[in-house]
């Protein structure tokens, strides 16, 4: 409070300085006065009229000024208020006068490729009472009883104003028919207390898709600190509204929600409404259509729990996560994008509690709200090898024709640095074909040697950033991963603590690479498109699950989604032949009891399984495949985390989609389990 | 008529010789005589008398809008403050103030009694946080004695001035006028009311300066005053040193300096009068619909906030006419006081023309933000009957003065 001092000193100042100017003045003017008349003290005997002082006149007139300075005064600051700066003022006076009471507009609903709800409104019955109602306690209590509330609970929601002071405060939602007749009944012992149709989200196949279509919530304070009220388009948000804050939810929120209704009303300085003025009636968010095919996306999920059962009856007992996706060829449409573990969005309804929030967020739960599919990045291990493969061929380091041999241990860079093939027993002689069929190892690390010894060291690395690795898809969802491709120049930084040796590139890293193990992350979505590219001859579409927005009041299509190229990677169609006869053979030549499991389709399947080798962990099981063989149209990625080899789990899930796809179960009871292609 | 008998002695027939002092009824009522140079304009002082009287006026309209809205704001009330008002300026002017020159000591009893009035057991009434009423016995009427304590202190304080004829050449003599003025001013700091205290403060300081006080004397003066109240502000602010200001009023100057510290009190106080004030623009929003005071935005809009009530009201011009009345009111009197020869007489108008200067410069200021708050009326508008009656009385001893300008005391 010192700094009120100075300003104080001032405000004194400023008040007696007129006075000063006063005696100042007296003393001037009137010159015939003067202080230094000496000991002289004539004193008038009751003030009598004969000897007056001429030195009044000025004084007088310094009086004068005072005043006529003071009134100077106002009237410049009184120009200034009601003449220059008026209508601020008029606006804050009828700011004061109003008040905006908003009625929410119902969010646009989320739906399937078909036209299925996904994500809709309900509408809920909600208790809502006015703020007076929080001063009987009588009342209060009543109302808890009613609606099995404690009675200060009641009160702190009736307190709440986070809705705005204007508008009804809710108590309860989802109150059953019957506390709406008692309350209709006994309206006379509950003034102020009214029962109004709310919409909330709803979401008829629960948990499906969630981690895609995401959950809403109570706008954030950061969100509301940081939004741009400058642009008129914007929706601007206030305390209390729901907004989109994961998946689809999150990445349309500017197309679902909708714009508010507004009743302006006029208030006095106790906030009571004295009348009412315009109405803007709410418009609804539009709708959102998506890729997703709800059937599809029910088998992915479906398929995605019985590969982890299987895993799990295989001894894999920690098995729990994993993801799926399901791509269309044509265009890169998402048809499915499975996550496991998942949960309910309905938890978020009305803010979710801090024991459930607790409970999503743990590690022991398996992190549910993370979506796998696209943000989950594992090592590709042998999925990768066909484009290892392309990329041989393309930068000379293999041919067609080229051959090699597999004793099960490969010693290329000397006896001190011998890598096992995952079949310790050997392939025997193998070609670039059958190395990718028989997923053998020793090709791709002659391979990977090969590349380190060449003039394009990194071809392998170029190869796979043009299938779109190490970087982001651009899917339309929020938090994707975008995955790693490691060169030397990676190496280099990422391990910057370590001495200069350590750092190095080495081949071994190259055969790492070669076989997808090691320091390659990956996401599923990336491995779904990567397949794509190869179904397609170099075409990778941008994957999207964004069909079409169609506006709830108007009528059809407001916005259809373009289809784009996101990688178009230029091969010759000989490499390609090779590959896809490749990845054909995976499924149905490498081993019978794979190919038990395909046969029964009415199309052929091309695939490539995958083992991913973590220290102290069980194995990521991989399997990726596109079909019909002949003319691409799906795409299918899975990813089981301790789900052991690849045809041991993932197998099931991508078998179970394109059952879905072909309504063609998988009939077969051959198991894989022995079948450790990796 | 029977009144036209001024020898007539019963109590009847002497207040019918007041009125025929004021012209309204017998021989010298005629309204010619009134407009033309007889014998009213020699005994009123019309240039002091028009603009009181449109005042007046001018102030029974705004508490009349007032009352539309602020229940507590009766019309009936304000206009009988007015009459009271009257009736006391009508005795007054019958009456030659001069002889209050010689009277310094009764004045000092009086004042003293006055102020000290709201502290009797019994008679004191207490409200808005201070002991500044008094219930009047048996008409139940609640007064501000303090109010009438201003005149008191005026003429108390004229008369010891006016004894050194215009030259107070001793400072002994200073000093005894400094400390007579702070005996009124002190006691109406422990009401407390510093609104009250400020008036007196500055009428009493333009009463010695004009009175011939020694110039650096008076600078010392002012010098000490601000040095004190720095003191008074700092002790109050530090925990463990006495704290003379009440935080309210600590606040209030902090809320003057920045009116965001207190948004929800003093601060939206002074908010919403300036934008009353300002909402008012050119011609204002006309009576009864002033938003701002009807709608309850703004506090004390019959009261201490009248002029904020009044611009929105009737805007700048509404204003600036308020403000020319006043200005008319004070240079008339100016006017005389230069023109009158005795210092007494002169003494007192001063203490008049500094009282009103303040109040309006305290009151309208404080209306639009460039001075502090405190609770200070503005003369002949507010509503209250104990400022309306003070402010009349003051006219009346105006027009005394000029009534008996001519004859000695």
């Amino acid at each position: 409070m010192d700094d009120l001092l100075l300003p104080l000193l001032i405000g004194v100042i400023a008040i007696v300085a007129l006075l000063l100017l006063a005696a100042w003045l007296s003393s001037h003017r009137g010159g015939r006065f003067s202080f230094d008349i000496g000991g002289q003290t004539p004193r008038a005997s009751g003030g009598s009229d004969s000897s007056p002082e001429r030195g009044f006149k000025s004084r007088l007139t310094g009086l004068g000024v005072f005043s006529a300075s003071v009134f100077a005064v106002l009237l410049g600051k009184l120009w200034s208020m009601q003449l220059v700066s008026s209508d601020e003022y008029a606006k804050a006076a009828e700011r004061n006068l109003t008040r905006t009471v908003t009625t929410d507009a119902p969010r646009g609903r989320i739906l399937d490729t078909n036209g299925t709800e996904l994500v809709s409104n309900r509408s809920s019955l909600t208790v809502v009472a006015t703020a007076d109602v929080a001063n009987d306690d009588v009342e209060v209590r009543l109302l808890a009883n009613l609606l099995g509330m404690p009675p200060i609970a009641v009160k702190r929601k009736i307190q709440d104003n986070s809705e705005g002071a204007q508008s009804a405060h809710t108590v309860a939602t989802d109150v059953s028919q019957s506390t709406v007749a008692v309350l209709d009944e006994h309206s006379y012992l509950f003034p102020g207390v009214s029962v109004e149709e709310r919409t909330q989200r709803s979401y008829p196949f629960d948990t499906m898709a969630c981690q895609v279509l995401g959950y809403t919530g109570s706008v954030t304070q950061d969100l509301l600190d940081s939004q741009d009220t400058s642009k008129e388009d914007s929706i601007t948000y206030s305390l209390g509204d729901t907004v989109g804050q994961a998946g689809i939810e999150y990445q349309y929120e500017s197309v679902l929600q909708g714009v508010k209704g507004e009743q302006t009303v006029y208030v006095d300085a106790n906030g009571n409404v004295t009348d009412y003025s315009t109405t803007i009636d709410p418009q609804s968010g539009s709708d959102v259509v998506l890729t997703i095919d709800a059937n599809i996306q029910k088998g992915a999920e479906d398929g995605l729990a019985h590969a982890i059962q299987q895993a799990q009856s295989n001894g894999h007992s920690t098995c729990s996560r994993g993801a799926v996706v399901v791509l269309d060829a044509t265009d890169g449409s998402v048809l499915a994008m499975a996550s496991a573990p998942t949960y309910s969005p309905a938890m978020f309804i009305g803010g979710i509690s801090n024991d459930d929030w607790t409970q999503l967020s743990s590690e022991g739960a398996g992190y549910p709200l993370m979506n796998r599919a696209i943000a989950g990045q594992y090592m590709s291990a042998s999925t990768i090898k066909p484009v290892v493969a392309i990329s041989a061929l393309q930068n000379g380091i293999a041919t067609s024709s080229s051959s090699y041999y597999c004793s099960g241990y490969w010693t290329g860079f000397g006896e001190a640095y011998g890598q096992y093939c995952w079949l310790h027993t050997g392939h025997g002689g193998m070609t670039l074909e059958s190395g990718i069929v028989n997923s053998c190892d020793v090709v791709f690390y002659e391979i990977g040697k090969s590349f380190y010894y060449s003039d394009t060291p990194e071809g392998m690395q170029d190869t796979m950033r043009a299938f779109g690795l190490g970087s982001k898809t651009g899917v339309d969802l929020p938090s994707e991963g975008e995955g790693r491709v490691p060169d030397a120049e990676w190496k280099a930084s990422y391990f910057s603590s370590s001495t200069e040796e350590e750092r190095a590139w080495q081949g071994g890293d190259m055969t790492n690479l070669a076989i997808g193990q090691g320091d390659l992350l990956v996401t599923p979505l990336q491995m779904a498109c990567v397949y794509m590219g190869i179904a397609n001859r170099g075409t990778i579409w941008t994957p999207h699950l964004l069909k079409e927005i169609r506006s709830q009041s108007g009528s059809g299509s407001v916005v259809a989604y373009k289809p784009s190229v996101l990688h178009e990677v230029k091969e010759d169609d000989s490499y390609y032949d090779l590959v896809q006869e490749a990845v054909k053979g995976v499924i149905y030549e490498e081993s019978a009891s794979v190919a038990a499991h395909f046969t029964n389709l009415p199309v052929t399947v091309a695939g490539k399984t995958g083992t991913g080798e973590k220290t102290d962990q069980d194995d990521t099981s991989w399997f990726c495949a596109y079909a019909p063989y002949e003319e691409p149209k799906y795409v299918v990625a899975v990813v089981v985390e301790e789900g052991g080899f690849g045809a041991e789990s993932a197998l099931y899930a991508v078998r179970d989609v394109l059952g879905v796809i072909y309504d063609s179960p998988d009939d077969s009871t051959a198991s894989t389990l022995t079948d450790s292609s990796r | 008529m029977a009144l036209d008998t001024p020898q007539d002695t019963s109590p009847l027939a002497q207040l019918g010789n007041w009125f025929q002092g004021l012209g309204v009824v017998g021989r010298q009522g005629r309204l010619g005589r009134m407009l033309g140079k007889g014998r009213f304009t020699k005994d009123l002082y019309l240039p002091v008398l028009i603009p009181t009287i449109l005042l007046v006026a001018y102030g029974l309209l705004v508490v009349w809008s007032a009352s539309l809205a602020i229940e507590e704001a009766s019309i009936t009330r304000q206009a009988m403050g007015v009459v009271l008002g009257t009736l006391a300026a009508a005795l007054i002017w019958r009456y030659d103030v001069r002889s209050l020159v010689d009277m310094q000591t009764a004045l000092l009893i009086i004042d003293i009694v006055l102020m000290v009035m709201p502290r009797i057991p019994g008679l004191g009434v207490t409200a808005k946080g201070m002991t500044g009423w008094v219930r009047i016995p048996l008409i139940g009427l609640r007064f501000q004695p303090s109010e009438l304590g201003k005149i008191v202190t005026i003429f108390l304080m004229a008369s010891s001035v006016a004894q050194y004829n215009g030259r107070i050449t001793r400072l002994k003599d200073y000093v005894k006028l400094c400390a007579t003025l702070l005996v009124p001013f002190m006691l109406i700091l422990v009401q407390p009311d510093l609104g009250t205290g400020l008036v007196l403060l500055v009428l009493g300081a333009a009463i010695i300066i004009c009175g011939g006080a020694k110039r650096s004397w008076v600078l010392v003066t002012i010098a000490l005053l601000v040095l004190g109240v720095a003191l008074i502000v700092y002790t109050s602010t530090v925990d463990g040193l006495p704290h003379i200001l009440k935080s309210y009023q600590l606040k209030r100057l902090a809320v003057f300096i920045d009116p965001s510290v207190d948004p929800t009190g003093d601060g939206y106080n002074l908010q919403q009068a300036k934008i009353a004030v300002g909402s008012g623009g050119l011609i204002g929003k006309g009576i009864g619909n002033a938003t701002q005071a009807g709608e309850g935005f703004l506090p004390e809009a019959h009261t201490d906030f009248v002029f904020a009530l009044l611009s929105e009201e009737f805007g700048f011009v509404g204003a600036v006419l308020l403000l020319a009345l006043f200005a008319w009111l004070i240079f008339a009197t100016l006017s005389f006081a230069i023109r009158v020869e005795s210092p007494f007489v002169k003494l007192v108008l001063v203490g008049m023309i500094a009282m009103w200067t303040f109040q309006i410069l305290e009151n309208v200021g404080m209306c639009i933000g460039i001075m502090p708050i405190t609770g200070i009326p503005l003369p002949f508008i507010s509503y209250g009957s104990s400022s309306m009656v003070t402010q009349l009385m003051c006219v009346g001893v105006i027009q005394s003065l000029w009534r008996h300008r001519k004859k000695s005391a």
